[in-house]
């Protein structure tokens, strides 16, 4: 009966959200706070907004941006009798370990926010020992980050890489023939290894043979080498894994003439891969980052107030902004405000406790706690995710993935792939 | 004790006291900015010992990098305390600076300038490539902070004394050094070279000496800097961070012991303020600096005498 209560609050929220944006749009006004005479409830983001990693910044904070206007629209957000306007603090911390500390401590000391959102890697390592012993509730879109000690550190929305997995369990049901795979991506900790191992566990577990792997440095400037060495082996499969160079990658394959499946995790900016080579090339590549104009999106158990207004009101102002990351800070942040509206308390011990001791749902449907099994604490959120397929030139859900279900079964062959490759796992 | 060192004993003992109650003044993310600023003196300083010799690395930041590691490494792995390990991580960048002064003294000038940039990054790579024991590109994190009697050194205050204390006893130590024979030695390699070794002087001898007691210091900053932010990762030392050392310098100055020092700080203070303007920051610190390169070419240093000449000038012509 609470769950089921719980369940229509949230509901409701989500339509004040999805009504505010509405609002938003029919007016084509940003509102003002200045009229209000609600409180200021702040949330940080202590992300890269200059710099190489930006575009995993910077349209988070756009799509936020969007999200707080829609709330404010409508009246503020109301918790634990309070009414509060919402405020969206940032701090370039331009991927330095330094400034991520800096920021981590603006925003909470000065700022007041109440949860500080972060991309994640070496830049969150800095501030968890000063946000564990302040309670300040962080949340990472990399679950590697999460220790045993890490009790306040959640990954509510990305579960990198651990997702990847459903778009291998697609390629291989759909592609049967498709029996040899080569990955090539970036050598680094964060991104690049840990998605290289979940993609030869994922491989293994069905049946694909991985015949190359190739680990290049960022010091790379062509690719076209690294692409031949690998093609040389005649895989049916291109895996880029979390690469950050898509699209030169993406360039190399097309002038190479290769026409097998090509799978990666993000596909950034796919349109200009398509400038870059042609529709029928990029057609059929398999990805895992939806747009929020895909009509999949519409279907029940979906909890994203009007995906399609939230992609129309972000393109309008920021066409050539949209990444992986636009819609997964405001993802997050959604769900922040709804636990802090259950716990009535915008505090992180309340929120946190909150979280952890009720069934949460996740953004594409289910929503379960992991993470212990192999980073020691369940602060992951997950859920069903979406495998994604370039059709026609458009990036197209094909079907939602079981990660929970794959994990049950085939999490000792994921553990094995980290530890080869030196991952820390506890 | 004349009048000149009179008034540079009363200047120093003002700062000293000036920045001992400046982080009581400060906002709590402006504390943390003062302890990096105060890291970032002693990075500076001790680059300059090493281009007195008229050499221009662009290996001092990894050098920076082996201390950190060398220190988290032995606090985090055998628990050996900070106040050994910070020694430690010095000795360890002097050591690594003279097996490398064997290759890269070989160079002069340009070749120099590339060799060691060719050589930081190869060390920059092991860090990266080596996983176990440098934990790649994610590095090394929950390095403990410093302990002693009951004082909190995860909190800026505390730490920043540290800091403090030991950049201030690091600089003079480096000031005497320049001002000494050896110092005096330095100058001469560089100024009048061939002069110096046609009278004796060993000038590889010299110019490798230069570069160790440089790196040995740098590495005690880069010691000082992970145990306060508990992670090192081989980002913090890469040629971005490297090309920063530069540009404090050539701003500030080189022809005198505090031009990169004020280099240092007013860049960074710049820096701090822009970030206001989010996006624009990039650009509008460009600018800047391509102000200060046009119009005080000789660094910030020279701007005491630009300003004075200008009055000088104005005075002649109303006479």
């Amino acid at each position: 009966m609470g769950f089921q209560l719980q369940q229509e609050s949230r509901r409701k929220f989500l339509k004040q959200v999805a009504a505010g944006a509405a609002t938003v749009s029919a007016a084509g006004i940003i509102p003002s706070r200045a009229f209000s005479a609600n409180k200021t409830l702040t949330v940080g983001m202590n992300i890269p907004m200059t710099g190489d990693l930006a575009p995993w910044g910077l349209p988070g904070f756009y799509g936020c941006e969007i999200i707080a206007n829609n709330i404010n629209a409508w009246g503020g957000v109301t918790i634990g009798g309070e009414t509060y306007d919402l405020s969206i603090a940032t701090y370039d911390h331009a991927y330095e370990t330094d400034k991520a500390v800096q920021g981590m401590k603006k925003l909470v000391l000065e700022d007041d926010a109440k949860m500080v959102m972060m991309l994640g890697g070496a830049t969150v390592a800095a501030v968890l020992p000063w946000a564990t012993r302040r309670k300040v509730l962080t949340t990472t879109l990399l679950p590697s980050d999460i220790t045993p000690d890490s009790e306040y550190l959640i990954a509510t929305c990305e579960s990198h890489p651990l997702y990847n997995v459903t778009g291998v369990e697609y390629l291989a049901r759909e592609f049967p023939d498709a029996k040899t795979a080569v990955i090539v991506t970036n050598n680094d900790v964060e991104y690049g290894l840990q998605s290289t191992a979940t993609y030869q566990a994922a491989f293994e577990v069905a049946g694909i043979e991985v015949v190359d792997t190739n680990l290049h440095g960022f010091d790379v400037t062509d690719f076209a080498p690294i692409v031949s060495s690998v093609l040389a082996k005649n895989p049916d499969i291109f895996c880029m894994a979390t690469s950050f160079y898509v699209t030169p990658i993406m360039e190399q394959l097309y002038h190479q003439g290769f026409t097998g499946k090509i799978i990666s995790c993000t596909l950034d900016y796919y349109h200009e891969i398509i400038q870059k080579t042609s529709v029928d090339f990029v057609n059929g590549t398999i990805f895992q980052f939806p747009d929020f104009d895909d009509p999949a999106l519409l279907e029940s158990g979906i909890s994203f107030p009007d995906p399609a207004g939230f992609d129309a009101a972000f393109r309008k102002d920021h066409p050539n902004d949209w990444s992986a990351v636009a819609w997964e800070y405001p993802v997050i942040l959604l769900n922040w405000l709804e636990n802090a509206k259950a716990a009535g308390s915008v505090e992180s011990e309340a929120v946190i406790a909150h979280m952890t001791n009720n069934k949460q749902e996740f953004v594409f449907g289910g929503g379960d706690w992991w993470g212990s099994q192999l980073w020691g604490l369940d602060n992951v959120l997950i859920g069903r995710w979406p495998v994604v397929v370039v059709t026609d030139g458009k990036a197209r859900i094909q079907e939602y993935g079981d990660l929970a279900g794959w994990l049950e079964k085939n999490k000792d062959v994921l553990t094995k792939h980290m530890k080869n490759l030196g991952l820390r796992t506890i | 004790m004349n009048a000149s060192v009179y008034r540079t004993a009363v200047l120093i003992a003002g700062l000293l006291i000036g920045l001992t109650i400046l982080p009581h003044f400060l906002k709590y993310h402006q504390q943390d900015f003062l302890i990096f600023l105060t890291i970032n003196i002693l990075v500076v300083v001790s680059y300059r010992l090493v281009t007195l010799t008229g050499e221009w690395s662009l290996i001092h930041a990894v050098m920076m990098g082996v201390g950190a590691y060398t220190s988290a490494l032995l606090s985090k792995n055998f628990d050996i305390s900070f106040w050994i390990t910070l020694p430690l991580a010095g000795v360890a960048a002097g050591t690594m600076a003279a097996l490398l002064s064997y290759p890269l003294f070989r160079m002069t000038q340009f070749y120099f300038l590339i060799g060691s940039f060719a050589t930081g990054e190869a060390i920059r790579l092991c860090w990266i490539q080596f996983i176990k024991p440098f934990g790649g590109t994610g590095g090394i994190s929950a390095i403990p902070s410093p302990e002693l009697l009951d004082i909190d050194f995860l909190e800026p205050i505390p730490y920043f004394y540290l800091v403090l204390i030991i950049v201030t006893i690091c600089v003079f130590l480096l000031y005497r050094i320049e001002k000494s024979r050896i110092g005096l030695t330095l100058h001469a390699v560089h100024w009048k070279g061939v002069l110096a070794e046609s009278v004796g002087v060993n000038t590889w001898n010299y110019r490798a000496l230069a570069f160790i007691v440089g790196s040995l210091f740098v590495g005690i900053a880069g010691a000082l800097k992970v145990h306060y932010i508990g992670t090192v990762a081989p980002k913090q030392f890469d040629i971005g961070f490297m090309v920063f050392i530069l540009i404090w310098v050539i701003v500030g100055g080189y022809r005198t012991f505090y031009g990169a020092m004020l280099g240092a700080v007013v860049l960074s203070v710049l820096d701090e303020f822009l970030r206001e303007v989010n996006q624009l920051r990039p650009a509008i610190y460009g600018i800047t600096l391509i102000f200060f390169i046009l119009y005080l070419s000789g660094g910030l240093e020279r701007l005491p005498q630009k300003i004075g000449s200008i009055f000088r000038m104005r005075k002649q012509g109303n006479t």
